[in-house]
C-alpha cells in the first residue's frame, strides 16, 4: 500500500506551494514568471519524490529545485532582463549623495551595535525583506542571485547577458541601498530604543 | 603616493567613494592585489570605511538566513 503515502507527500508539496511563490516573485520580480517557476518546480517534485528520502528536509529539498527553476526562468526571459539589467545601469545612481565631491562619505555610517541578535528577531527579517522589495527590479534580482542562491558572479553576468563590470555596479549599488535602509528602518531605530 | 609598476600605474591612495566599490566587489571576485593593498591602507585610516565593511559582511549573513 504506497498510495496513501504518496498523496500524502503530494499533498505536502502542494502545502509549499504559497512560501515558494513568495520567494518566486521576490527573485523574479514578475508574477508570470514566479507562477510559470513554482509550477514546474511542484511538477519536478512530485516526479522526483521517489528519489527523495528524509521528510524532514522535504522543504529544503523543494527550495533547492525552485532555485533552478528560478534560475530558469532568467534564462528564458533572458532578453528582457538583460534589456532591464542596462537601464538601470544606465540610469546612474542617486548613491552620489554619499560621498562629497572628492569622494569622502558626507557623513558617518551608525555603529550597528550588535547585529546579530537582529537575526534572533523575525521582525528584522521583515524589514529586511521589505528592504529588497524596494529595490529596482534589476537590482533586486542581481543581488539575490548572488547573496542568497549564491550564485557565482561570473554566472550570473552571463544568464543576466550584462558585462562583470555592470553587475559589480550593480551589486554596489543594491548593497549600499540596503545598507542605508537597513540602517534607516532597523538599527537607528533600535539604538534610539536603547538610548530611552 | 603612486608607486609605477611595469606597463601600469599602481593607485595605493583611494578615496572613500573607491573603498566603498572595493568592499563590495571583494564579495563578488577576487580583488587585484594592488586593491587589496589600497583598500588595506585606507580601511586603516578610515573607521567610516570599516563600519561599511562589518555592515556589507553582516548583510551577507543575514540574506542567508531569509527564510519564507
Amino acid at each position: 500500500m504506497r498510495a496513501p503515502e504518496q498523496s500524502s507527500s503530494a499533498q505536502t508539496i502542494a502545502d509549499l506551494r504559497p512560501m515558494l511563490l513568495r520567494i518566486a516573485r521576490l527573485q523574479l520580480r514578475n508574477e508570470a514568471w514566479a507562477e510559470d517557476a513554482v509550477s514546474e518546480t511542484i511538477v519536478a517534485a512530485m516526479e522526483g519524490m521517489s528519489a527523495f528520502r528524509g521528510r524532514s528536509q522535504l522543504r529544503t529539498w523543494v527550495v533547492g529545485i525552485l532555485k533552478h527553476k528560478i534560475i530558469d526562468q532568467i534564462r528564458r526571459h533572458s532578453r528582457e532582463v538583460a534589456i532591464e539589467a542596462q537601464q538601470q545601469v544606465d540610469e546612474g545612481e542617486a548613491l552620489d549623495e554619499l560621498f562629497d565631491a572628492s569622494g569622502h562619505r558626507a557623513s558617518a555610517p551608525h555603529d550597528w551595535g550588535d547585529p546579530e541578535s537582529a537575526l534572533a528577531r523575525s521582525e528584522f527579517f521583515a524589514v529586511l525583506q521589505a528592504c529588497i522589495d524596494e529595490l529596482p527590479a534589476p537590482l533586486g534580482r542581481v543581488f539575490l542571485l548572488r547573496e542568497w542562491l549564491e550564485l557565482d558572479t561570473m554566472q550570473i553576468c552571463k544568464e543576466l547577458q550584462v558585462t562583470s563590470t555592470n553587475c559589480f555596479v550593480m551589486l554596489y549599488r543594491a548593497r549600499m541601498r540596503l545598507r542605508e535602509c537597513l540602517e534607516a528602518r532597523w538599527f537607528a531605530a533600535q539604538g534610539a530604543r536603547r538610548n530611552d | 603616493m603612486r608607486l609605477k609598476a611595469p606597463g601600469e600605474m599602481i593607485k595605493l591612495r583611494i578615496n572613500c567613494r573607491e573603498a566603498h566599490e572595493l568592499l563590495s566587489r571583494q564579495h563578488d571576485t577576487a580583488l587585484h592585489w594592488s586593491e587589496r593593498l589600497a583598500l588595506h591602507l585606507h580601511l586603516r585610516v578610515c573607521d567610516w570605511c570599516r563600519t561599511v565593511q562589518r555592515n556589507l559582511a553582516f548583510l551577507s549573513r543575514a540574506v542567508r538566513r531569509l527564510d519564507y
